[in-house]
């Protein structure tokens, strides 16, 4: 970006926030204005004295005063929250990438940015809030929209992850059933069929394992060899973001008419650990979101 | 009172690879209703919400067995299994309870019991008697066993169930599980096992000698691998053993009807359950192991090792065949 960084603040000081900020923090393209929790002795905030030039604890209450120093913000709080944090942010005209699993916003897949008209990250109703889904949601959706292009008369779409039991907090871990139902709702959205399964594993093997997504799709009619090429496509469009993410057992038929392909996502270890993939996927594709759309929506300003 | 828990309707459904009718589970709660068991289990192998590509499709939905069933018993209780990960509660919960089941179990693996305390306090607080289960009990030590059934209990669960998914235990192993439990946890204790090494029955009835209040059984023995505890042997050995138990001649008949209609698909104790067995690896991979070693044209034995090896827990199938990919390029 030939431009100024983007200047965003960050909700949340839990382990997704402190990794989201080491991250924007080493990325020319932002620079983090305001890291705000809700506990002055929070290690999260502690984290980043003298790197960040507003750490504050007086949650969303003592950001909104300063929020036009901004020009959008990250929640990385909770769904309960985060429809209190957008009421406000959204007068003050501010964009937000939304990783809670609230669905306030609209589902966002950077990987299918300009692929899927739903979600363009340009010419959105301002200001934007982008849904992150989950991991699951954001490991899997590319590839079974690549499958979805390939494919006659789809009959069902499965996508089943196992994930690092070390990697899932009490949040995701209580939250187990709103994963499901998010994951399915995204994966109808990107391959257009109504009948979708998600499925979760946690594993607490030592040491972790890393991320894996399988999808399965049935189908009419497929090419195998087009759809591996398809899948390799969009793993190196995400690998731009993700470079852990391979496509670790590519498309094979499992009985006929059935076909599978599965996904190993390695984090890239800013904070979070090289297993905690998951975290990883969400977390990327939420700066990845904030680069496209912060630089879509200055460029529309300079116009008008 | 000790409780004979029938799952010839749910693990033995593995297999059958997820097959099971409702003709037959009509057929079978009939029998069932006349055999003295305290409940009945019905559904896919991994329970409510699991017919998948990823485990096995089931030939009929969860909601045509369990009304095939619910029409059928009135004195034994409808049970069903559920995973959280594979089942939820708005999807298979609350379809289950409005369609009368009695008896839920929520299972989790062995260390992630926190998965399940949304689903236990959903269903305690409609006075549904719930057990928790903990899957691959032989993967944790014994004070982390107690720990997370502790997690169970405390959610609302009225019994803890260990389930020795990959048939890994030896009699003394029960033994000292069902003991540390009762003792430290003051819930119910249940034991289900399967008969990867040959010892399913011996060690139902060794958890049942020292106060596991639940005994999971299955006629014929029908369930994942090599199958589960006999159960009609489970019920001749308590009797032996002086313990209370349904009638012998009540529970025959299941297993008459189990040999007759199943003829071709009872477990048994093969060289590859032997392999899970000795592995500790869960006994539903069985199909997935046997195909994938002889399609990629390698060792089973190597195979069921490797994912010992990479401590696999239930629900991890997709994982099967990369671990084939990675011998067969050794």
């Amino acid at each position: 970006m030939p431009n100024d960084p983007v200047r965003v603040a960050v909700l949340g000081t839990g382990n997704i926030g402190v990794d989201l900020c080491e991250r924007l923090l080493r990325d020319p393209d932002f620079e983090v204005v305001a890291l705000v929790g809700r506990r002055a002795e929070s290690p999260g905030l502690r984290r980043f004295e003298n790197r960040i030039p507003m750490l504050l604890s007086g949650g969303i209450e003592e950001f909104l005063p300063v929020c036009q120093r901004v020009e959008g913000v990250f929640d990385a709080t909770s769904a309960f929250d985060h429809l209190r944090h957008w009421t406000a942010l959204r007068e003050h005209g501010l964009w937000v990438i939304d990783l809670t699993p609230s669905r306030v916003g609209d589902a966002m897949v950077p990987a299918l940015a300009g692929r899927i008209s739903e979600m363009q990250m340009e010419n959105r109703a301002q200001p934007a809030n982008f849904s992150m889904v989950t991991c699951g949601g954001q490991s899997a959706a590319g590839i079974a929209f690549a499958i979805s292009q390939r494919a006659e008369n789809i009959a069902e779409v499965e996508v089943s992850s196992s994930i690092a039991a070390l990697s899932a907090g009490p949040a995701t871990r209580a939250n187990i059933d709103e994963y499901i139902e998010t994951t399915e709702s995204v994966i109808a959205q990107v391959t257009g069929c109504p009948v979708t399964k998600a499925i979760l594993v946690l594993n607490p093997a030592d040491p972790p394992v890393m991320m894996r997504t399988t999808v399965t799709v049935k189908a009419e009619r497929f090419d195998l060899g087009s759809i591996t090429e398809g899948c390799e496509d969009i793993a190196s469009a995400i690998r731009k973001w993700v470079p852990g993410y391979a496509i670790s057992v590519p498309a094979h038929e499992v009985s006929s008419g059935v076909l599978s392909v599965t996904a190993k996502v390695t984090g890239s270890g800013y904070y979070l650990p090289p297993y905690a993939g998951n975290l990883d996927i969400i977390n990327a594709a939420a700066v990845e979101t904030a680069r496209v759309h912060a630089e879509a929506t200055r460029s529309n300003s300079a116009r008008n | 009172m000790l409780q004979v828990y029938d799952v010839t309707l749910r693990d033995g459904n593995h297999a059958l690879r997820h097959g099971l009718t409702s003709d037959f589970v009509r057929a079978y709660c009939s029998l069932a209703e006349r055999s003295g068991v305290w409940a009945v289990e019905v559904g896919h192998g991994n329970g409510l919400g699991a017919s998948s590509f990823l485990v096995g499709k089931s030939r009929e939905n969860d909601a045509s067995l369990l009304l095939a069933a619910r029409e059928t018993l009135t004195n034994v209780k409808l049970a069903v299994h559920a995973i959280p990960g594979f089942a939820t509660i708005k999807r298979d919960l609350v379809p289950a309870l409005e369609l009368g089941v009695d008896v839920f179990r929520i299972a989790t693996h062995v260390s992630e019991a926190t998965l399940a305390r949304k689903h236990i306090e959903f269903l305690a607080e409609r006075n549904a008697t719930v057990h928790g289960v903990l899957m691959m009990s032989h993967m944790s030590d014994i004070p982390a066993l107690v720990q997370q059934a502790q997690i169970l209990k405390v959610s609302g669960a009225s019994t803890v169930v260990l389930m020795d998914s990959a048939g890994h235990f030896v009699p003394t192993d029960v033994r000292e599980r069902v003991l540390a439990l009762r003792e430290s946890l003051g819930v119910e204790v249940g034991f289900h096992a399967h008969n990867n090494l040959g010892v399913g029955v011996e060690n139902a009835v060794r958890a049942a000698e020292n106060g596991a209040r639940v005994i999971d059984g299955a006629a014929m023995g029908l369930g994942a691998g090599s199958g589960n505890a006999q159960l009609e042997c489970v019920v001749a050995n308590l009797g032996r053993l002086g313990l209370s138990h349904p009638p012998l001649a009540g529970v025959l008949p299941l297993s008459e009807a189990v040999q007759g209609e199943f003829a071709d698909s009872l477990p048994r104790v093969t060289a590859s359950s032997v392999e899970s067995g000795e592995a500790g690896v869960f006994s539903g991979y069985a199909p997935q192991v046997e195909d994938l070693a002889r399609a990629f044209g390698i060792s089973r034995s190597e195979l069921w090792a490797e994912m010992g090896k990479r401590r696999l827990v239930a629900g991890q199938e997709s994982m099967i065949r990369e671990i084939a990919q990675d011998l067969m390029n050794l």
